[in-house]
């Protein structure tokens, strides 16, 4: 009974309490299609991505009712750093839908301004005056944020409060004249318009050369895989082998700060994620043990007798570093290799139909037959050139006979495709019933394969990971040169997934094997399964912005660069590597087979 | 050498807002016979500049519009029949030889790839127009100058000019004009007011920041100066900048509706 009734006041109090209007809320993902793009119109850097912030505890002084009910202790505000956007996962400050939707992107322009001097107050004053005057159209928006906001902001009691909230005030109505906040004051309450007053540095444990383990690419991916948490590195406790006395309600505390004993349970608590969000902040501490010792098991070469046979010593390519804005000579070597163990095998019977099916199709696709003008022979007369040459021999000066017939040679496409698969490591995560990626791959892969040798168009097949910039592993399962036959679809068979993403140096790779086909259009196909990464400094911005040089270098050469990829996030950043136009997102990785296909048809014809 | 006399004074000059010294370099070729070939973006100003050339210089102007179908003959001239007896009918290639005056062969990528051979022997120090049809050989007067523009912005495998056309040139490379000139573009020649023409200038930098990422291609002068006229003309900023600065870009809506919140950050209502 006293559950009952105390879980009747939380909810009661709570909804009574809270700051908020829900039913005008605006999600992130409501504006995510757009928040990109005008960010980036904005001025904003556009190899950014944007991310929904966690909330911050603010430490002002709250209303007695929210301080009865418990909430209203965080706040999600805006911010900017190296690597993202953050903004609110939704808004429902205002009343209005229409309000909460404009402050999303008032932050979004508030945010693309080059950083302004001086403390939270000064800078974020500044920065609304800059916005101000060279956007008069936001004017109004903002007058109508900043009126709807100043009724629901609560005058602190004490004077230097008071103090505070009147500075907060007149930088709000008078943007640009603000002065520094009076020494002293308690924190003041939150302004949701402003951006973060102490951005939480997210990047730190980012910057981790070295230990990073693969992204996870399972099908639990919701919301709050984007969410930032604050995070704090610890240097490791040197203790051996403390044990925790664990008192039950303090959970909350073992869990925030950082003690390394051996925790009292192994299984996580079905609960442990809503603790996560509750927290202030996490912990990340490095102590070079545990990570490790799972990261050699990931990545522990096989003896040279297990691995795939090398091609060769290995090709020297460059790679672009975007902190010096040019292209470093032989930074990656890249190592050509066939798969191990692949004998000459047939078609899987399970693919048998479908593959009959797309020869079908693609039979259908191939001779494309255009009638030729001009001819000095054919079945069909070219009436244009007779009345032409008919008037030229009545003006009575000679002319030699023109070619006067119509011709419908078989027309070559001249189409050559190479298709460079990503076989890194988080192609072996699991897609339900349909097995890993890698079987979807491979699967793609023998009938795409199927389907170009039915249309005739000069193909190549490849795959690639890498294991930092001194092994990018090109495995090569289908050449130009070859027939598609029972040993190509053998080594198809054969690839298995393994290590990272270092896609610049892969994709340059194909470009210049590419290059060498005598096509007139040549399409290089990409298949990924997620962001560029690696061990080393490879992932992030720098992975992404060497991914984005290689295929504008491709596009330079005259190919056509295309992605495939059944990372449903691809939206962030794909535009930003291939363009607008450059890539398709497989929503359902099952259906990759047939999406290939059907885009290679429709991109060709 | 024949010098510049001027235009009539029936005809006004066109308009144009020189950059730098495209207009120094452009006499200067026409003075020393040289071809010239403009490179630029969609609507940034290249006809434009060459029909104030031509004003400038008096000289009369034959413009061509190529396209993939245009043959050889349709530059240089063919024999039409009329009244029962057939007419040897000039190109514009072959009128401007003959009037020694501007030939512009505007987006010459597109043209077919032998159709632009024929212009070879008129790039050189040759000078010539041999006409096969008619076994006439013309040769160029001192006045006489060839120009042509493209777009190198089109993604096209198969359109490029051919390096031996291209190395037959004097090539100026045009980009949209800084903000500054663009803004006496807008107030000249669309009308603008002042704060107007500051507020579509702002918009257009925000625009072109998405060119390449979100957008084909940048929002280009000439629709700024739509947008200036039709707003000019009476019609709500929005409407005008929805009309001719927006739809015209894109198709998806998720991108419009992100074009239009970035025209209300100058337009807001």
């Amino acid at each position: 009974m006293e559950d009952l009734v105390g879980s009747w006041w939380d909810r009661l109090v709570r909804r009574a309490a809270y700051p908020g209007y829900p039913q005008a809320a605006v999600l992130l993902d409501d504006v995510a299609p757009q928040a990109l793009l005008f960010f980036r119109a904005m001025g904003g850097d556009p190899g950014l991505a944007i991310r929904s912030a966690v909330g911050t505890a603010h430490g002002a002084r709250r209303r007695w009712l929210a301080r009865v009910a418990g909430i209203d202790t965080h706040v999600e505000l805006a911010w900017r750093d190296g690597q993202a956007l953050y903004l609110p996962e939704r808004i429902d400050l205002y009343p209005d839908a229409a309000l909460n939707r404009g402050l999303y992107f008032w932050l979004m322009a508030l945010a693309a301004q080059p950083p302004a001097q001086g403390d939270w107050l000064q800078s974020n004053s500044e920065g609304t005056a800059r916005c101000l005057t060279t956007m008069p159209g936001l004017a109004t928006l903002y007058q109508r944020l900043v009126a709807a906001l100043l009724p629901l902001r609560n005058w602190p009691a004490n004077g230097t409060g008071q103090a505070a909230e009147q500075a907060i005030r007149h930088a709000l109505l008078q943007p640009g004249t603000a002065t520094a906040l009076p020494a002293g004051s308690p924190p003041p309450q939150p302004v949701p318009l402003w951006l973060h007053p102490s951005p939480p540095s997210a990047a730190a444990a980012n910057q981790d050369d070295g230990q990073q383990p693969e992204q996870g690419h399972g099908d639990s991916r919701d919301s709050k895989a984007r969410r930032r948490y604050r995070a704090r590195r610890d240097n490791p406790d040197d203790r051996k082998n403390g044990m925790l006395l664990q008192f039950r309600a303090e959970s909350i505390f073992t869990w925030d700060d950082y003690v390394r004993v051996n925790r009292h349970q192994d299984e996580d608590e079905p609960d442990d994620g809503a603790a996560a969000e509750d927290m202030d902040r996490l912990t990340v501490s490095r102590d070079g043990k545990t990570r490790a010792s799972r990261l050699k098991f990931d990545l522990d070469l096989p003896a040279a007798a297990y691995d795939d046979t090398p091609l060769g010593d290995g090709l020297l390519l460059p790679e672009w570093d975007y902190r010096r804005e040019r292209l470093v000579a032989d930074h990656c070597r890249l190592q050509p290799m066939l798969p191990r163990d692949a004998s000459p095998a047939p078609l899987p019977d399970k693919l048998q139909a479908a593959a009959r099916r797309l020869r079908r199709q693609f039979q259908a696709l191939s001779p494309e037959r255009s009638r030729k003008s001009g001819e000095a022979s054919g079945p069909d007369l070219d009436l244009d050139r007779i009345i032409r040459f008919l008037a030229e021999q009545r003006s009575g000066v000679a002319v030699a006979e023109p070619p006067l017939y119509q011709a419908w040679p078989p027309a070559g496409r001249s189409m050559a495709c190479l298709l460079l698969a990503d076989l890194s490591l988080s192609t072996e995560s699991w897609l339900g019933e349909a097995g890993q990626v890698i079987h979807v791959i491979r699967d793609s892969l023998l009938l795409f394969a199927e389907a170009l040798a039915a249309c005739g168009d000069a193909f190549g097949l490849y795959g690639f990971s890498s294991l930092r910039r001194s092994e990018v592993r090109y495995l090569l399962l289908k050449d130009f040169g070859e027939p598609y036959d029972d040993a190509a679809r053998g080594r198809i068979l054969a690839i298995r997934p393994g290590y990272y993403t270092r896609m610049g140096a892969a994709i340059r790779q194909s470009t210049s094997i590419l290059l060498q086909q005598p096509a007139q259009r040549r399409l290089l196909l990409i298949v990924s399964d997620g962001k560029p990464n690696d061990l080393d400094h490879y992932e992030g911005r720098y992975g992404v912005e060497d991914t984005r040089q290689a295929v504008l270098e491709a596009r330079r050469a005259g190919l056509i660069p295309f992605c495939v990829t059944v990372d449903r996030e691809a939206g962030d950043y794909l535009p930003h590597l291939f363009g607008k136009r450059g890539y398709s997102v497989v929503h359902d990785a099952h259906r990759l087979p047939q999406v290939l296909t059907s885009l290679y048809a429709s991109l060709t014809a | 050498m024949n010098a510049p006399h001027r235009a009539a004074a029936a005809a006004p000059l066109p308009f144009y807002q020189p950059l730098a010294d495209e207009c120094e370099v452009f006499e200067a070729a026409w003075r020393q016979q040289l071809p010239l070939l403009i490179k630029g973006p969609t609507g940034c100003g290249k006809t434009r500049f060459v029909a104030h050339m031509a004003a400038r210089l008096g000289l009369p102007l034959f413009t061509v519009s190529c396209h993939d179908d245009l043959s050889a003959a349709d530059l240089v001239g063919r024999h039409l029949i009329a009244a029962g007896d057939t007419q040897w009918c000039d190109g514009p290639l072959t009128r401007a030889v003959r009037a020694g005056g501007i030939c512009y062969l505007d987006e010459v990528v597109e043209a077919r790839k032998d159709t632009t051979v024929v212009l070879h022997p008129l790039t050189d120090d040759r000078r010539i127009l041999p006409i096969e049809r008619t076994g006439e050989q013309l040769a160029a007067p001192p006045g006489f100058m060839l120009v042509v523009s493209y777009n190198p912005g089109y993604q096209h495998v198969l359109k490029t000019l051919k390096p031996s056309t291209r190395q037959r040139f004097v090539a100026l490379a045009f980009d949209f004009p800084p903000p500054a000139v663009e803004l006496t573009v807008l107030r000249e020649e669309g009308g603008a007011d002042e704060a107007l023409a500051r507020r579509l200038v702002a918009l257009a930098t925000q625009l072109r920041r998405l060119g390449g990422y979100h957008l084909d291609e940048a929002v280009s002068t000439r629709l700024l100066v739509y947008a200036a006229k039709l707003i000019a003309s009476g019609m709500a900023a929005r409407t005008a900048c929805r009309v001719a600065l927006v739809e015209p870009l894109s198709d998806e809506p998720d991108t419009l509706a992100a074009l239009m919140a970035v025209v209300d950050t100058q337009f807001g209502a």
